[in-house]
């Protein structure tokens, strides 16, 4: 029937979908919906990154520092400009400078500010700030992409931020909620590596132990066989120096080592299990370059096999409190490791292991 | 009204349009469950073996020494510190049972 709503309705909505289709008007909405989006999750990354502030503040005043605020901003905008790649010659030596010399800054700034706080504490006070830290970077870059995106109308780079949000959220969320563990210092998945050694210097007679650069090598003997476990300095939030550590244990053996083990924490693939342990060669480690490439070029030089065990977990696994799976497969991994040096090496022999990750909550 | 093909199209449009609005207005509202975990320490003899899962307390870390056992009397240590699920269903955000620094 002429003039019926439904008529006209029906005609609304299809010259509404033809202006759209042919003004670009439907983008435009679309994108307006995904900038909504993008600064809804944005304002749920500033709190985190506020939450975080305020309550390093919090401890930092508890902990006597009268003006929290300039330490903790110097430490949210700290940067690190990257070696030059162009010109690969020493590249390897230039970011161990580079990274050396961010680690001696942030170490200094922090013993100027709290001069009589322990190692064990500075560590994790530091861990604390460079979680802050990262979550504003995240931060700033979400907001920086948004605002292009805006500025020039470009929908594309909209749609793959939009897309790309929840990974952001859930990475910042995993940053975010890591705070505790090591503000209270409890040992995270990541500290799998340095609990397996542990473990290994707990089961054998311990013989000499000593520390280099923040690194802990204990020599044990074990099922006859002599042990240099190395593992970072404990229980303070640190990763140490394993790499170099490492190197330097060899060349002191004049090379006389059997077999070089290393343990770390690796993500796991989705579909994965959690405490899965995989085993391979080559140097478990998960750093930008200099520890590794000293662990390789050590064996390759004296032809040491290089042998790795993984303990599998994911981002969140890593950074959070060690779940009970990990601690179960921590303890596996241990008797495979012997299990490995008994079938590989004669009596006698001289094997170096290496936990690799940050040892917070975990001691030697 | 006359229920013609041309209504009936135009009303299958309208209705999809607010199925599909429902639908988005409840995926917004979807959370993904909070688990909520418990850190604990589990304290070992090494003579006797005797065991003990405890709650976590500051300034506990793997190797450290806590008290004697009530077993054999020697010192026990940290043996693991673990982060256990708590069956509860709850949807309550990530706490920790214990105070920062």
């Amino acid at each position: 029937m002429p003039g019926d709503w439904t008529d006209y309705i029906g005609q609304i909505i299809f010259i509404l979908f033809f202006i759209m289709l042919f003004t670009g008007l439907n983008q435009r909405i679309q994108m307006k919906l995904w900038a909504y989006d993008i600064r809804s999750k944005l304002s749920l990354i500033k709190r985190h990154v506020d939450e975080s502030r305020s309550r390093t503040e919090e401890i930092l005043v508890k902990l006597g520092v009268k003006e929290p605020s300039p330490l903790i901003s110097k430490y949210m905008d700290f940067f690190t400009i990257e070696p030059v790649s162009l010109e690969p010659t020493d590249i390897i030596k230039r970011l161990d400078h580079i990274l050396t010399t961010r680690e001696r800054v942030f170490k200094d700034s922090l013993a100027q500010v709290l001069p009589d706080l322990g190692k064990h504490e500075r560590s994790l006070i530091e861990t604390s700030l460079e979680i802050v830290s990262v979550l504003n970077y995240i931060y700033k870059i979400v907001r920086h992409y948004l605002l292009i995106g805006e500025k020039y109308n470009n929908w594309v780079l909209l749609m793959q931020l939009q897309f790309q949000m929840p990974e952001i959220l859930r990475l910042t969320e995993t940053y975010y909620k890591s705070f505790n563990a090591f503000i209270n210092g409890v040992p995270i998945g990541d500290g799998a590596g340095p609990l397996v050694a542990y473990r290994l210097i707990e089961r054998g007679r311990v013989l000499s132990k000593k520390v280099i650069d923040d690194t802990v090598v204990v020599e044990t003997w074990l099922d006859d066989r002599r042990l240099f476990v190395v593992k970072a300095e404990g229980p303070g939030s640190n990763v140490g120096k394993p790499g170099k550590v490492i190197q330097k244990v060899i060349e002191e053996l004049n090379g006389n080592v059997d077999l070089v083990i290393t343990v770390d924490a690796a993500l796991k693939l989705e579909g994965e299990e959690t405490g899965e342990i995989a085993e391979g060669v080559g140097a478990a480690i998960g750093d930008p370059g200099p520890e590794k490439i000293a662990i390789e070029r050590a064996a390759s030089t004296y032809g040491i096999p290089l042998r790795a065990l993984v303990v599998k977990m994911s981002l969140e696994d890593a950074l959070h409190p060690m779940k009970k799976q990990i601690y179960e497969a921590v303890e596996r991994c241990a008797d495979y490791i012997l299990r490995i040096i008994k079938d590989s090496t004669k009596p006698g022999s001289t094997i170096i292991v290496a936990g690799i990750g940050n040892t917070v909550g975990v001691g030697q | 009204m006359i229920i013609d093909d041309y209504n009936v199209f135009v009303m299958i449009i309208l209705i999809s349009l607010i199925i599909i609005l429902i639908q988005l207005w409840f995926e917004s509202k979807k959370r993904p469950r909070a688990v909520e975990m418990e850190t604990k320490t589990l304290v070992k003899c090494p003579k006797c073996g005797y065991s003990e899962e405890r709650e976590f307390q500051p300034g506990d870390f793997v190797s450290a020494i806590k008290g004697k056992c009530p077993k054999c009397g020697s010192p026990i240590k940290v043996h693991a510190i673990y982060a256990i699920e708590l069956k509860t269903g709850s949807r309550e955000k990530l706490k920790t049972p214990h105070k920062p620094l």
